[in-house]
């Protein structure tokens, strides 16, 4: 291992990935490793750690270009599924939800809807678009995270799902929360479309509502 | 339509159930179990739900076809007579022959029908009885579906803290997602419980006990309060005897 690089404590650890904190060329960075899960085949283990430790690393290389938050790559171990990225100080914004006074939340999720509308309409889908994964710094910067689950796509069906992730993450974990935020959230996504693409912007936001009802209990005539 | 007549003919309360909430009552009875996170797998339901700000909220369903139903489609495309489920389940015990299949997870929502094509694929190739056979599909679709639902089951243990798991459903039956969904209970040091076989599929005792529940909380409901809404969330309906 390089001398230049020094990894301290671990920081986070989280369903998928274990987070630790510490130094390259000094740079805060943290190494995110993926690790390895027993209880599925080996094969499939590999592959999973494997694809979405490339998935993540391209997609925020690919991403930062276009003026979105996102934290800087520096190094890539697809082996060891080890991505090393700038270390974001700063909170989830799943943990400020309940202290944030209504204009701050607002403007934050107004924020996210930016950013997320600039990736739809460039191709990407996030895949994982849950409070966990937006972290406000302590200058009150937006920054988006954990992009393990990305894919390119642009398909309307594949944006309403992303879409559709963060809205039932914030009914299920932030009801009371949910109306404004998600409202706020439509507003800076609406935003980043113009004339010519707003009719499709509003079949995305339409479709969120399809997909709601669908995976709920399928009747015996509708199955396959 | 039964149940409003006869409640009707004989004076006898009537309460309205939301199937899957029943199918979780029972469990949490049966089980001896309180608060529990629930992976719910049945021919015509795949979600993870558990208890937060006073309903059953859904963490992660399936986008497409349900689990149960995606393997007895599969099976009958074998041509193994309905239903196919548990034949797949002792068809894949013998083999360990893994054949890449399609893995979907978007958050904690699965996607199964990608999976679904690419195993009929196998079972249509000029492949099929040379190279592989029936129980490497088999366990491979096994394999590969049954890992998905315990990634999301997973991350919605982490997410919640919840220190209980139930399983439940048809497919709650399999000895193999048992032993998965077992397995990350443990990591995450929660107590795994699977509803018994009988109280898993679809019952009545289910309902009935369901129904006992709200009756004592709340009452009994109108006739119009009981119109089936099949497309009904399950995370917009009160629970007044868990406040
Ligand atoms: N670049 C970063 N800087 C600071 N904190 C981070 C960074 N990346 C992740 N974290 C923290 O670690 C947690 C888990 O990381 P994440 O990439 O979301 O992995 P997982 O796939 O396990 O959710 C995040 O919710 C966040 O709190
Ligand atoms: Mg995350």
């Amino acid at each position: 291992m390089n001398l230049e690089i020094e990894k301290k404590k671990i920081f986070k650890k989280g369903a998928e990935a274990s987070l630790y904190y510490g130094k390259w060329f000094n740079k805060d960075v943290i190494f995110k490793y993926r690790i390895s899960k027993k209880y599925r085949l080996d094969i499939i283990d590999k592959k999973i750690r494997n694809s979405r430790t490339l998935n993540e690393a391209r997609a925020l290389i690919k991403i930062k270009n276009y003026g979105i938050n996102v934290p800087c790559v520096y190094e890539i171990d697809p082996e060891e599924s080890i991505i090393t990225m700038d270390y974001i100080p700063g909170e989830k914004l799943k943990d400020l939800i309940s202290i944030l006074d209504i204009q701050k939340l607002e403007d934050y999720f107004k924020k996210v809807g930016i950013f997320i509308g600039i990736l739809h309409q460039n191709g990407h889908i996030h895949g994982d678009i849950t409070t966990s994964n937006i972290l406000i710094t302590p200058n009150k910067e937006v920054f988006l995270i954990d992009f393990g689950l990305h894919d390119y796509s642009d398909n309307i069906e594949d944006k309403s799902v992303d879409i559709h992730l963060l809205k039932r993450v914030l009914i299920s974990s932030h009801g009371d929360y949910y109306k404004i935020c998600f409202k706020a959230f439509l507003e800076g996504y609406r935003d980043c479309y113009n004339e010519s693409s707003i009719e499709e912007c509003e079949s995305i936001i339409l479709n969120v509502d399809v997909i709601e009802t669908r995976g709920r209990y399928i009747k015996k005539e509708e199955r396959l | 339509m039964v149940a409003r007549l006869l409640s009707q003919l004989l004076e006898i309360p009537l309460v309205g159930v939301n199937h899957c909430i029943a199918h979780i009552e029972i469990g949490r009875q049966m089980c001896k179990i309180d608060d529990p996170l629930t992976l719910y797998v049945s021919g015509g339901n795949t979600i993870v739900s558990a208890f937060e700000s006073e309903r059953y909220q859904i963490f992660g369903e399936t986008l497409d076809l349900a689990i149960g139903n995606m393997i007895d489609s599969f099976a009958r495309e074998a041509d193994i007579p309905h239903p196919g489920g548990p034949k797949i389940e002792k068809l894949a015990r013998d083999s360990s022959k893994y054949l890449e299949l399609p893995y979907t997870v978007k958050g904690m929502d699965l996607s199964f029908s990608g999976l679904y094509t690419a195993a009929k694929r196998l079972l249509k190739s000029k492949k099929f009885g040379i190279e592989y056979n029936l129980n490497d599909i088999a366990y491979s679709l096994q394999e590969t579906a049954f890992a998905m639902l315990t990634e999301v089951t997973e991350r919605a243990l982490a997410h919640t803290g919840k220190k209980e798991v139930l399983l439940t459903g048809g497919v709650a039956a399999n000895k193999k997602l048992q032993e998965m969904i077992n397995y990350i209970s443990d990591e995450h040091n929660a107590r795994f419980e699977v509803v018994p076989l009988r109280y898993a599929g679809d019952n009545g005792v289910m309902i009935a006990w369901t129904a006992i529940l709200k009756y004592l909380s709340k009452g009994e409901d109108t006739i119009e309060d009981t119109i089936i809404k099949p497309k009904e969330r399950m995370d917009n309906i009160e629970v007044p005897w868990r406040n």
